[in-house]
């Protein structure tokens, strides 16, 4: 009998331990998988914004959009990713140390997030360590599509490094301040305010679209967008099906995006043995995500039809319906995403051309479906959410909750980190001589300037080009 | 700077994998001087893609 005890003991240690090596094998392949998932919302970057520019500049939207996502995925591994777990607390705590959960704070960053000294272990190869790897990988994927969407509002007349410069500043400081402040468990807006933000309407839409428009402030408009009254020209894009599809790949890109803003269970860093969490600690499925991300695309995609009847913005609407809810995808109701999606939908052309009216040439109204959405997304939430729980069980009792109070206040701190880095860092490219490429360069073709390979046969030239 | 482990077995013990990078130059210095390297051939790639482009706009 103690012999079979005993051998019924060896025999369940064993299923655990065989169990446990599933469970860890499942959830480094899920955020594994999310990745390429990502990398997919790049694909669909690169066509979008060469779809949307002219014949003569193809390849440079080409080449400009690919270095964005090399250099920002390269510089988050050297700094960002430090960024992200050093500055949870601060400036609450201007020493920036660790806050209630103890994963945030110089000292933890130092430990885990730098390539060199002791921490260079949890950046490389470990066995050990089946976690850091794809965090970093799902992360450094956020960052990079952080930097490539404002990437399209500056086409054809940006330089290329002095572009790249402000990449990295966007990709690898200002998203990812955003997200240790309020994207992580220790985050002050999260503990003082119980900001809410599960899909990163605001840290990363909102943070892009106002970097973008900081950028455009002191980038200009294309030779050619306005006219001497004032008045806008509508400057077409050679290729809407390119830029439709490309539109759509970013959807399918948005699923990954999505499904790693969950915190798998059962590991050392979940935050629960046997349930799914937001990166808050609360409840999430993918099922949640199901139901929402596809109703707030059909959503986005139906307001912008019944206003525009234009595909580009009818996909731009689809964009626009997704961030519109990504805060709240954990807690909204089905039929509230179609409601709140279908009104970004609509009011999203209106948005671009009122900010059309004060002179600022966004390409493709990137400011408009990633800032403006953004922060209509997060503070509808507020509106509609106020009372839910911002952290899960393990947080202390006098935890804030989700309110409209905490919302504003995130939205405004979106709107700042991205508005005023972008702002400065392209001031100090512009006084470089970096920033605006010369008229003279724009009306002959940026192609026929400085890329050493031509997009289409000769007999497809455009007629800027001709003249 | 060279591989730490000579032998599966010294990779591999009864408790399982060790618990360390397993990469070309862990537990040394390798790693900051790698970073110190990728970090100024990104600086020098930057500075002459600027160069090139500045001559590209005269």
């Amino acid at each position: 009998m103690e012999d079979q005890i005993l051998a019924l003991t060896a025999e369940l240690a064993a299923v655990k331990s065989a169990a446990q090596v599933t469970n860890t094998m499942f959830a480094e392949a899920y955020y594994y998988l999310t990745i390429p998932l990502m990398v997919l919302i790049h694909a669909g970057f690169l066509l979008y914004e060469m779809g949307a520019t002219r014949v003569k500049n193809v390849l440079s939207s080409g080449t400009k959009n690919l270095l964005a996502f090399a250099f920002t995925i390269i510089t988050f591994y050297l700094f960002g990713w430090w960024f992200y777990w050093a500055l949870p607390t601060f400036p609450y705590d201007l020493a920036s140390g660790a806050g209630y959960m103890e994963i945030s704070g110089i000292e933890y960053a130092n430990a885990i997030a730098l390539p060199w000294g002791d921490s260079a272990q949890y950046m490389g190869p470990n066995m050990a360590d089946h976690a850091s790897g794809v965090f970093w990988g799902a992360f450094a994927l956020f960052a990079a599509t952080t930097a490539s969407i404002a990437s399209g509002a500056l086409i054809e007349r940006i330089q290329t490094v002095g572009f790249v410069i402000c990449a990295i500043v966007l990709g690898s400081f200002a998203w990812v301040v955003a997200a240790a402040w309020g994207w992580h468990a220790d985050g002050w807006l999260v503990t003082e305010f119980g900001f809410h933000d599960f899909g990163a309407a605001g840290l990363v839409h909102a943070v892009a679209g106002f970097f973008a428009l900081g950028i455009l402030i002191n980038l200009g408009p294309r030779v050619g967008k306005f006219n001497a009254d004032g008045s806008a020209n509508h400057i077409a894009g050679h290729n809407m099906p390119l830029t439709v599809t490309g539109l759509m790949l970013i959807i399918v890109g948005f699923f990954g995006f999505l499904m790693a803003c969950i915190i798998l269970p059962g590991e050392g860093w979940s935050w629960y043995a046997d349930q799914g969490t937001t990166i808050y600690g609360t409840p999430m499925t993918l099922s949640a995500l199901a139901f929402n991300v596809c109703l707030a695309a059909s959503g986005g995609i139906i307001g912008a039809w019944v206003v525009t009847r234009d595909p580009f913005w009818m996909m731009s609407g689809c964009l626009a319906g997704i961030i519109s809810v990504a805060s709240g995808l954990d807690i909204y109701f089905g039929s509230t995403v179609i409601v709140i999606a279908m009104v970004a939908g609509m009011i999203l052309k209106p948005c671009a051309d009122w900010l059309e009216g004060f002179g600022i040439d966004d390409a493709v109204g990137c400011v408009t479906v990633h800032g403006t959405i953004g922060l209509f997304g997060v503070v509808m939430l507020g509106v509609l959410g106020s009372g839910a729980p911002g952290l899960g069980a393990f947080a202390p009792e006098d935890t804030v909750a989700i309110s409209l109070f905490g919302q504003v206040v995130g939205a405004v701190v979106m709107f700042l980190l991205g508005f005023v880095p972008g702002y400065i860092v392209s001031w100090l490219v512009h006084k470089a001589g970096m920033l605006r490429i010369p008229e003279s360069v724009q009306i002959k073709g940026l192609d026929a300037v400085k890329v050493p390979a031509q997009a289409y046969p000769e007999s497809m030239v455009s007629p800027e080009s001709d003249s | 700077m060279g591989y730490f482990a000579e032998s599966f077995a010294e990779l591999y013990n009864a408790d399982g994998w060790i618990d360390m990078g397993m990469y070309i130059g862990s537990g040394s210095s390798a790693p900051g001087w790698w970073t110190v390297i990728a970090s100024v051939m990104l600086i020098a790639v930057l500075a002459k893609g600027n160069a090139d482009e500045q001559e590209h706009y005269k």
